[in-house]
């Protein structure tokens, strides 16, 4: 009785979990504010990429095509970029930063996208558009390495890598937050606030979650500054806290620049949000005040009623972003509960080796599979023909009809969660995040009771 | 001139040609938007990708089919349930996905093989299911991998399975509409003919280019039963791939979406001498006539007339409340193909709204001369339109509604427009009477919807109104109508379910006593 | 019927058809031809007092035929000014409706897909 890992045996995917590369770099872009990046591939690569954000986010967000079509894939299409680049700024005078994001298609037939970007910054944007600011990043995201986990990681370290600059230390902390909601960074703000840390918060996104307002239009988009990108160059240290999304950057950092890296942890549930505060701690030299020993103590409160009472015992499978995951496995083993199947949905080498794995493979001591390269049908296969029983599934929306047609409760997490309202604005990091991340699984759990018409009396009195 | 150009589309002149106002007395000889052109990059086109035409749009609604794309996982993601076409087998094929999870080794080195082991592995998963379809990619098919070559070995070590291959990857042709063209062709090519299906009417149909979204088939498909007409096929909403093998032996096919089958259509039309007839399933006095025509075709006009009457009578009440109360509204129609000229003439007929804005993200010419021969005076008609430009048209037009698909109503939300799912509806399905009826309440849901009106108020600088704690629809929607119409006898909101499909699906024979089983034959040649 | 009268009333029911109809829009010239003719040579039957119940056999005949028949009725029901027309009237007008709607949707379209080889 013990956790093991294993790959996904089959060759093919039968419902994936992950899109590809592109869509992670995507969503590097879209926080950056005055930035807009152009895919140079096929339409799709980017209007279904639009398409998941606003499903996620129920927002449009701004992104472009280089329109490759038949004539471009066979001769080659960096004219296309060309093209769009200059079109792009005649239309958006605001616009200051163009991530040019490759995909397969582009990466197969070898279209040079770095010359191209010497050549326009030779050419075109000093003849047509002279005294603009104009940053062109290439960002290369092939579909077939990775996934949008490895498309997100290596789009963040390659925008850090262009604009971060020496200069005086600005004495702040670069948070590199991972692929989260503006809910989470809300919540990384306020810990940060509390530990009176000067932080550049990477990526600055709880404006996606923009206003209707009374007159004029509002466009939904990141606040990260040029400015902000090239201070990390000048920070007293960088903290990753998912080591997939965010490590590379802060390591290119440490190497470059001699900024001091930490990777991790990420701060879902109560340990590894002390862990967290503790590493900020050690980073800043600042204490960790009483106002957050409140803070705590109400998620403790507030999750001692739920865990030898309801959770302890129960099931569950995890699935989504390898961050999230892990650590949403630490947290419901503290909370009583047994993670059964962990889903890393990429065939990421480092798993492997990671540190965190490790341990749940030393020390847990009930059946526990942690999957990698996994697809859904890992899970489906297990409840469906293995006997696999769940009391409750983790995850983000794409997993939904496993949950439904096994009428297991299921609650959403991770990227995209377009089937619930309102997820995005809710942490699941931090303290907040721990309340508001077990009292989600209790209500769902709640509900399965009432219909399932098992022990729901119990509630009466609870 | 009718040509339009847009303020923030001047320093790309090109767009131009893209945007007609039709002008009084104007006809189409006199100005047609260019259409199904190189996209222009950079523009922030509406526009997707030839793949997802082709797997997305027509391929994918095939409900007893393992759908395998061969490709790095990102394409069979982004298609998986991001459309709502339904099928009453518990939609399989909204449910079950399939990718061959191309790698950076297979690019390098070819991927046939992986390829091949991925049909038998998904064969495997779902011992029920005999059929896959095969979609190529942008990846495979840079790579030059022959898919043909293996679904062939496949087939001949597994005879009882059939598949089909697509090869539509995303980069073929300018938009979408690339996909459709490829994926017709092909099905026309090497799958129509190649299974006898058992006839089992004297009326005979496929009903092509209708995609079961939210039901539409469904709705339809009951119409053609009670009338004893049986769908050979339906291409490809709630269709079953070995129907559709037989399309040859039908003696009419029925044509909704032109845009995306047509193609399909004409080839039959040549080839099996098989009529095509075009119809309009939305709006009462289309599909009328629509049904009619159906009838009139096989001698039984008559049962078409009886559906008619007794639809009509049960529903137009409720389509003539919500008319009272839309008349005037303006909505930009702003679809992806075919519905541009499905709705432009006839939300105004019977709805009272006013179309002053019809475009196509992946449309051809032929669309747009249906759109703007059906459309009013002044509307705007522009094809592959871009984000900054319909930005421009909903400023200058303020539309009280539009129906677009779900990521640009999210931008006309900001600027204070209700916007209606065009492409997978809000609360359909919208085919029918009933449908159309559904339709009409989700738009005046919108437009009077008391959030919306919040939505409008500044509280930093208007007056804010005290004397109300809420408002009704009715009491926005009434306002100025005549005593007379706002309480109208006889005509009443919808009353019609939540869910309309179980309705459907909980029929019986006894509910079609046309339908025959009749013995298994060959279809006339005639 | 004058020229002018002519010219109104052919111009009403040409608007009818581009409005209400769909089988003048196949993607085709050559299509477009055939349509226009087979349709509105039955349309013109029909208003000269063909009776409906003369079906064609031949399906693809019946097809134009359907469409021809729902015209027909769809023009009694809209244009009373048709009953005082005599057959000869009835022909010329239809005759230039032939010739305008072969000019908006074939002759003078610009739509440029229409002589592509291939469907």
């Amino acid at each position: 009785m013990a956790c093991e890992v294993k790959g996904r045996e089959r060759v093919g995917v039968i419902n994936p979990i992950f899109t590809c590369q592109p869509a992670g770099a995507q969503f590097m872009s879209i926080g950056i504010k005055d930035c807009i990046g152009i895919v140079h591939g096929g339409q799709g690569c980017v209007m279904f990429v639009r398409l998941i954000f606003s499903q996620h986010f129920k927002e449009s967000f701004e992104l472009a095509s280089s329109s490759v079509h038949e004539e471009g894939a066979v001769f080659g299409a960096v004219k296309r970029v060309e093209e769009g680049i200059d079109v792009m700024l005649m239309r958006y005078p605001h616009v200051k930063v163009i991530p040019i994001i490759t995909t397969c298609s582009t990466e197969v037939i070898g279209d040079d996208v770095d010359g191209l970007v010497n050549k326009l910054n030779e050419g075109l944007l000093k003849e047509k558009y002279p005294g603009r600011e104009v940053h062109l990043v290439p960002i290369h995201a092939p579909s077939f390495v990775g996934s949008m986990i490895s498309g997100y990681d290596s789009a963040v370290k390659d925008v850090v890598a262009y604009f971060a600059e020496k200069g005086e230390p600005t004495g702040k902390l670069n948070v590199f937050t991972g692929w989260v909601n503006p809910g989470d960074v809300t919540a990384l703000k306020h810990l940060l606030a509390e530990m009176e840390i000067e932080a550049n918060v990477l990526f600055e996104i709880e404006s996606f979650d923009s206003p209707l307002m009374p007159e004029g239009q509002h466009v939904s988009h990141g606040e990260t500054t040029v400015e902000d990108l090239k201070e990390t160059g000048r920070a007293a240290a960088s903290i990753a806290l998912n080591r997939y999304e965010g490590g590379k950057a802060a390591k290119f950092l440490e190497k470059t620049f001699n900024i001091p890296a930490t990777i991790g942890p990420t701060p879902i549930g109560i340990r590894n949000t002390d862990t967290f505060l503790q590493t900020l701690k050690t980073i800043t030299g600042k204490p960790i005040p009483a106002s957050l020993v409140k803070e705590r103590g109400i998620a403790i409160d507030a999750l001692t009623d739920l865990t030898h009472m309801f959770f302890a015992e129960k099931k569950v499978a995890i699935y989504g972003n390898p961050d999230l995951v892990i650590a949403l496995a630490q947290f419901c083993i503290d909370l009583e509960m047994k993670p059964m199947l962990l889903l890393l949905g990429d065939d990421n080498s480092s798993y492997a080796t990671d540190p965190r794995i490790l341990e749940l493979q030393a020390n847990v001591d009930w059946d526990m599979e942690i999957v990698t390269n996994a697809d859904f049908w890992e899970m489906e296969d297990r409840i469906k023909n293995k006997g696999l029983e769940l009391d409750l599934i983790l995850g983000h929306s794409k997993g939904r009809f496993t949950a439904i047609d096994n009428k297991i409760p299921m609650v959403r997490v991770g990227f995209p969660t377009y089937d619930r309202a309102g997820m995005f604005r809710h942490p699941v990091v931090g303290y907040a995040g721990a309340i508001w991340l077990a009292e989600q699984m209790a209500n769902a759990l709640f509900t399965d009771m009432e219909y399932k018409g098992e022990r729901e009396w119990s509630l009466n009195v609870w | 001139m009718p040509y339009h150009e847009f303020e923030v589309s001047k320093c790309i002149p090109e767009r131009k040609k893209h945007a007609v106002v039709k002008g009084p007395g104007e006809t189409l000889t006199e100005a047609l938007p260019a259409g199904y052109l190189n996209t222009i990059p950079g523009s922030v086109s509406e526009r997707g990708c030839a793949y997802c035409g082709a797997k997305h749009v027509i391929g994918q609604p095939m409900k007893d089919v393992i759908h395998l794309s061969h490709g790095p996982v990102g394409c069979t993601y982004d298609t998986w349930q991001t459309k709502r076409y339904l099928s009453d087998n518990d939609n399989f094929q909204l449910k079950y996905t399939f990718a061959s999870d191309m790698k950076e080794k297979h690019v390098v080195f070819g991927a046939e093989k992986m390829l091949k082991q991925n049909i038998l592995e998904a064969f495997k998963a779902f011992p029920d299911i005999k059929r896959m379809s095969i979609y190529q990619t942008c990846a495979s098919a840079l790579i030059g991998d022959d898919i043909n070559a293996v679904a062939q070995e496949v087939m001949e070590e597994m005879p009882e399975v059939d598949i089909f291959v697509c090869n539509s990857p995303g980069f073929r042709g300018p938009s979408q509409s690339g996909g459709h063209h490829t994926i017709c062709i092909a099905w026309m090519k090497d799958k129509v003919g190649t299974v006898e299906p058992e006839i089992t009417s004297d009326y005979v149909i496929n009903y092509v280019g209708e995609y079961n979204i939210q039901g539409d088939q469904e709705v339809m498909q009951d119409f053609f039963k009670r009338m004893g007409i049986q769908i050979l096929s339906t291409f490809t909403g709630n269709g079953s791939y070995d129907d559709l093998r037989g399309m040859h032996r039908a003696h009419l096919n029925v044509l909704e979406c032109a845009r995306s089958s047509e193609y399909l259509c004409n080839e039959l039309r040549v080839k099996y001498g098989i009529p095509r007839l075009d119809i309009d399933g939305f709006g009462f006095g289309p599909l009328s006539d629509s049904l009619r025509k159906v009838g009139l075709f096989f001698g039984i006009e008559e049962r078409a007339e009886e559906i008619i009457a007794e639809e009509t009578a049960r529903w137009k009440p409720e389509l003539d409340w919500y008319r009272e109360r839309l008349m005037g509204k303006k909505v930009c129609l702003w679809p992806g193909g075919s519905k541009l000229w499905h709705w432009a003439k006839v939300i105004q007929e019977e709805m009272g709204v006013k179309v002053v804005s019809v475009y196509t993200k992946f449309g051809h010419q032929g669309d747009m001369e249906k759109g703007i021969a059906r459309a009013d005076e002044d509307t705007l008609a522009i094809d592959d339109p871009n984000e900054l430009e319909t930005l421009e048209a909903m400023y200058k037009l303020k539309p009280d509604v539009i129906f677009t698909g779900k990521r640009p109503g999210e931008y006309a939300k900001k600027i204070r427009v209700p916007y209606l799912n065009a492409h997978g509806y809000h609360n359909g399905p919208y085919k029918g009477y009933e449908g159309w009826v559904r339709f009409a309440r989700d738009i005046y849901n919108a437009i009077y919807s008391p959030v919306h009106q919040l939505a409008l108020v500044d509280i930093s600088k208007d007056e804010i109104a005290t004397d109300k704690s809420f408002t009704t629809r009715r009491m926005l929607s009434d306002a100025r109508l005549p005593e007379g119409v706002r309480n109208a006898p006889g005509l009443r909101q919808y009353t019609g379910k939540f869910d309309v499909m179980p309705g459907l699906r909980n029929k019986t024979k006894a509910d079609y006593p046309y339908m025959q089983d009749k013995p298994t034959k060959l279809a006339d040649a005639a | 019927m004058d020229e002018n009268t002519k010219s109104d009333y052919a111009k009403q029911m040409l608007t009818y058809i581009m409005k209400h109809c769909l089988w003048q829009f196949h993607s085709r010239t050559w299509d477009r031809e055939r349509q226009n003719r087979e349709i509105l040579t039955k349309t013109t039957e029909l208003l000269c007092g063909l009776e409906e119940t003369a079906v064609p056999e031949d399906r693809l005949d019946r097809c134009y035929w359907v469409d021809a028949v729902l015209l027909a009725r769809n023009y009694r029901r809209l244009f009373p000014w048709l009953g005082e027309l005599d057959n000869l009237e009835i022909t010329e007008l239809m005759q230039l409706v032939r010739e305008r709607l072969d000019f908006q949707t074939i002759t003078g379209s610009l739509n440029v897909e229409l002589t592509d080889h291939q469907y």
